[in-house]
């Protein structure tokens, strides 16, 4: 019960990351560590999160879609996993399916309950009454985070005991299957994320990442490091001509900005 | 129409003018803080409005005193917006910059506070979301799941860093550079081209992060073996004198394909699972 609680607690903080600064701590890899603290295990919760933070990588809110909710999935996943002593692929087979579910109640939420808050805030802005706006604004913020967390809580109470037992009867190589895909699931977010910068132009950066690491085993962090360098090369090489023909002295100025 | 291009310029109307008060560092300040709660109201009718209304609040009160004023100027902020919720303080600073202006000017056209808030959300949400979501967060993963899935508890703590440290700054920083700037500032980076840098520098870094994430973490192999006795090879071995990742990076190849068929990522795990279970089964992946 208490266990349950504490679930929907870093639930309901990590669906307020919106207004924290859309700061990410919404992330399995944050809500997997608190998530391990909850349940006594806290290396095993880092690293479920981080498998979960894998698969979800292609799942970020772009403009105007919504994605599934990946707080419900991640807490709610890792949080049985552990509790059923399975390993980062249990906390993937719930995870996935879980968030996509939550992601139902998401949209009930935002179709039933934001309308009539917004206009509300318009009724409100009619008599300029700035306390009634921002009521609104939190209310329909905070309401949300409370779902959330409400959803946690409660599906970890009823379904802590189910899950384990359904888990305990999954064949053997369906097991090892499931831990083979655990693999390849990032490669879908890796692939939706490279749908989303590539052009022709910039399509063998891609490889050369790739390769680099391949062959060189060189960490993420120096992926990074060389690659802001050559970006930054790439992008000296590409003015080169247009400094020649005009205006040169602005770009200087604006390119030290950043 | 005027629209101020430096802080000078500003300093030099309120003389002319009765009492508008002073935008001050504190009232950004203000503004800078609320802006981190821009999703926080998201919808899907209107988006980022509530928040953006939410937001200037503060600086609405200070400039209008009149309710007229002030109800039209909290109806104009509600109006639909959206772009990426990092960096929306340059376009706050921007709207505080231009409110400024129409309390001060009765000639002002306040429509233009609105346009120029539509003309700003497309560029910056196509700069900034592939910055924070695409580059930044993807380094910060990267960083962050590669000691995690270690159990290392630096993981989850460099993740919130690598993101964070530069994303406030950034925020913070655009608040006083939208405000001083006003409208003139991205319509310049547009016509000399550090728009297209900036873009272009991004997609390259995110690129080979990618690219080395997918070499790093997706793990596919063989355990078969060919021949027997002290001849027999691992296939695994065969196909990482090929190229090391060759599996990994055929997996990618497919995904990316199929994605581009319009295939549904739902799908494509489903299929990904089955395709793994049945490989397991048989004995050919593992």
């Amino acid at each position: 019960m208490i266990t349950a609680l504490l679930l929907g607690l870093v639930a309901f903080v990590a669906q307020s990351e919106y207004a924290l600064g859309t700061s990410l701590i919404s992330r399995p890899i944050v809500t997997g560590l608190f998530t391990g603290i909850v349940m006594g295990d806290i290396k095993t919760g880092i690293i479920m999160g981080a498998t979960l933070e894998l698969a979800f990588i292609g799942v970020f809110s772009v403009g105007a879609a919504i994605p599934p909710n990946v707080v419900v999935g991640g807490v709610l996943g890792v949080a049985f996993a552990i509790s059923s002593g399975a390993g980062p692929e249990t906390a993937l087979l719930l995870g996935l399916p879980i968030a996509t579910l939550a992601l139902i109640f998401e949209n009930l939420y935002l179709a039933l309950v934001l309308p009539i808050v917004l206009h509300k805030a318009d009724r409100y802005a009619e008599d300029a009454n700035v306390r009634g706006i921002t009521t609104m604004h939190l209310l329909g913020g905070f309401g949300m985070s409370l779902m959330i967390g409400a959803i946690v809580g409660i599906s970890y109470f009823v379904g802590s005991d189910a899950v384990t037992k359904v888990l305990d009867a999954i064949p053997g190589p369906v097991q090892t299957g499931l831990e083979v895909a655990t693999g390849l699931i990032p490669a879908l977010g890796f692939a939706m994320l490279v749908r989303l910068l590539v052009n022709k132009q910039v399509a063998p950066y891609f490889f050369l990442g790739f390769l680099i690491v391949a062959y060189l085993k060189v960490p993420v962090t120096g992926i990074a490091l060389l690659g802001a360098i050559v970006a930054i090369i790439m992008v000296n090489v590409m003015q080169k001509p247009k400094l020649a023909t005009n205006e040169g002295g602005v770009m200087d100025d604006d390119d030290e900005d950043f | 129409m005027m629209t101020t291009k430096t802080s000078d310029k500003n300093e030099k109307m309120v003389d002319q003018v009765e009492e508008t008060p002073e935008i001050s560092k504190k009232d950004l300040n203000q503004l800078f803080w609320r802006s981190f709660q821009m999703e926080f109201s998201w919808n899907y009718e209107r988006q980022a409005s509530l928040a953006y209304a939410y937001a200037m609040i503060p600086i609405l009160k200070k400039l209008y005193k009149k309710k007229g004023d002030l109800s039209a100027a909290l109806k104009r902020h509600l109006e639909f917006f959206n772009t990426t919720p990092h960096i929306v303080t340059m376009i706050l600073g921007v709207s505080a910059a231009m409110e400024k202006s129409n309390a001060e000017d009765k000639n002002f056209d306040s429509s233009s506070i609105n346009t120029v808030k539509a003309s700003l959300m497309g560029p910056l949400a196509g700069i900034g979301d592939s910055f924070f979501w695409g580059t930044l967060r993807l380094i910060a993963t990267g960083i962050g799941t590669s000691l995690s899935l270690k159990g290392n508890i630096l993981g989850p703590i460099l993740f919130l860093l690598v993101f964070n440290v530069p994303h406030i700054a950034l925020r913070y920083i655009l608040t006083k550079v939208g405000y001083n700037m006003g409208t003139g500032f991205l319509k310049k980076l547009q016509e000399n081209g550090t728009m297209g840098n900036l873009t272009f520098g991004a997609a390259i870094l995110g690129l080979m992060v990618i690219g080395g994430m997918s070499a790093d973490m997706i793990v596919l192999n063989v355990p078969l073996t060919i021949g027997s006795g002290d001849s027999a090879t691992a296939v695994q071995d065969i196909l990482d004198g090929i190229l090391p990742g060759l599996l990994p990076l055929a997996a990618f190849g497919v995904i990316y394909w199929l994605l581009g068929k319009e295939v549904k990522a739902t799908t494509i795990l489903v299929g990904m699972a089955v395709i793994s279970i049945l490989g397991a089964w048989a004995g050919i992946f593992g």
